[in-house]
């Protein structure tokens, strides 16, 4: 009796999992991820604001009614870092400014952190292009990931590289010469 | 009488040695190296560990300010099509040193912060013949973001390249 009720239970956990396995495995795909592209995609201004996702393999990057895409196969490498920017606005930033005896400046010690995706890719005559994109904070290995297992390469596997503002405390804050 | 009779003359005289100073500093100026087209290659950064992000900056910055100061064409690392041009002149690009500051003591202080990039410039022929070595640097001392070094750096670049390159599709 109890061998039974084990089995049927066991069987019960494996049919659950067989159904939900491969959607969890298959939602971060389709998410669409708020950035911003600092520099290097043709056609589009540095530090436009979109959406970038990963879909067949492409890399898609959303901004207004136009749309940037980037085959999977092309990329060569994609390399993840973090960052920071000030969480106030750039108006209110310089405004902040002009407040007497530099109260302004308090407003700069509010940061926010961000995700850095570097992606270095070929065009068809071989030429070699790199794309910076920013996003919040954890997601940049998401869309890594995606990229990689939809064929891109990479040649850092491991850890994001080194923050490269937060203050003074990294060992790449210190000038190697 | 004599005065108001030379004047004239000494006027024109002075006016000829103003004029000259120019013209004679313009023949002093080593002459252009003349180049068909230039190829950036990708910035090397073997000693120095540099963020992907500052070197893929250093990289399109460098392009798009040649571009933007009348280069053309600018080929990019790897594109087949420079193989075929006769007097190409390649720019490659090594760090030497990286000092990444910080924005927010940037802000807050105005006098600590400051990034900084040290790059050996070497501009070649295809065959790796040097033509010009140049140490240049980036910096942001003051407002905007770390990347911003990059593009002091490739406006320098630039500079150089304007001061000792003639491209024959240079637009003046």
């Amino acid at each position: 009796m109890t061998s039974r009720s084990t089995t049927v239970l066991v069987g019960i956990a494996l049919l659950f999992a067989w159904l939900v396995i491969p959607f969890a495995k298959a939602q971060p795909l389709s998410t669409p991820v708020k950035a911003v592209q600092l520099t290097g995609l043709a056609g589009v201004k540095d530090n436009a604001r979109g959406t970038l996702r990963v879909e067949n393999g492409q890399l898609q990057f959303v901004h207004g009614k136009a749309n940037s895409d980037l085959s999977a196969a092309s990329i060569q490498d994609v390399v993840t870092g973090d960052d920071s920017r000030e969480s106030v606005g750039k108006t209110i930033g310089l405004m902040g400014m002009a407040a007497p005896y530099g109260g302004g400046r308090v407003l700069s010690l509010f940061r926010t952190k961000i995700d850095t995706l570097t992606v270095e890719y070929r065009d068809p005559d071989g030429g070699q292009h790199g794309v910076i994109f920013t996003m919040p904070v954890g997601t940049a290995d998401v869309i890594k990931k995606e990229l990689v297992a939809q064929g891109a390469h990479t040649t850092a596997t491991g850890e994001p590289t080194p923050a490269v503002d937060p203050s003074s405390t990294s060992p790449n804050n210190k000038e190697q010469k | 009488m004599d005065r108001i009779l030379y004047a004239p003359l000494r006027l024109s005289l002075l006016t000829l040695v103003i004029a000259a100073g120019p013209l004679l500093a313009q023949k002093s100026q080593p002459a252009k190296i003349n180049a068909a087209a230039f190829q950036v290659a990708m910035i090397q950064s073997d000693e120095i560990k540099l963020p992907a992000e500052f070197r893929i900056a250093l990289y399109e910055n460098l392009i798009r300010q040649l571009q933007k100061n009348g280069f053309s064409p600018v080929y990019r690392d790897g594109d087949r099509n420079a193989k075929s041009i006769a007097g190409l002149v390649i720019l490659r690009s090594t760090i030497r040193g990286f000092k990444a500051g910080s924005e927010r003591a940037r802000q807050v202080t105005t006098f600590s912060g400051t990034t900084s990039i040290a790059v050996h410039c070497q501009f070649t022929s295809p065959d790796g013949t040097s033509l010009l070595e140049r140490d240049m640097n980036g910096k942001v001392r003051f407002f905007g973001g770390n990347l911003k070094a990059t593009y002091d750096f490739a406006k320098k670049a630039t500079l150089v390249a304007r001061e000792n390159f003639s491209v024959s599709g240079e637009k003046q």
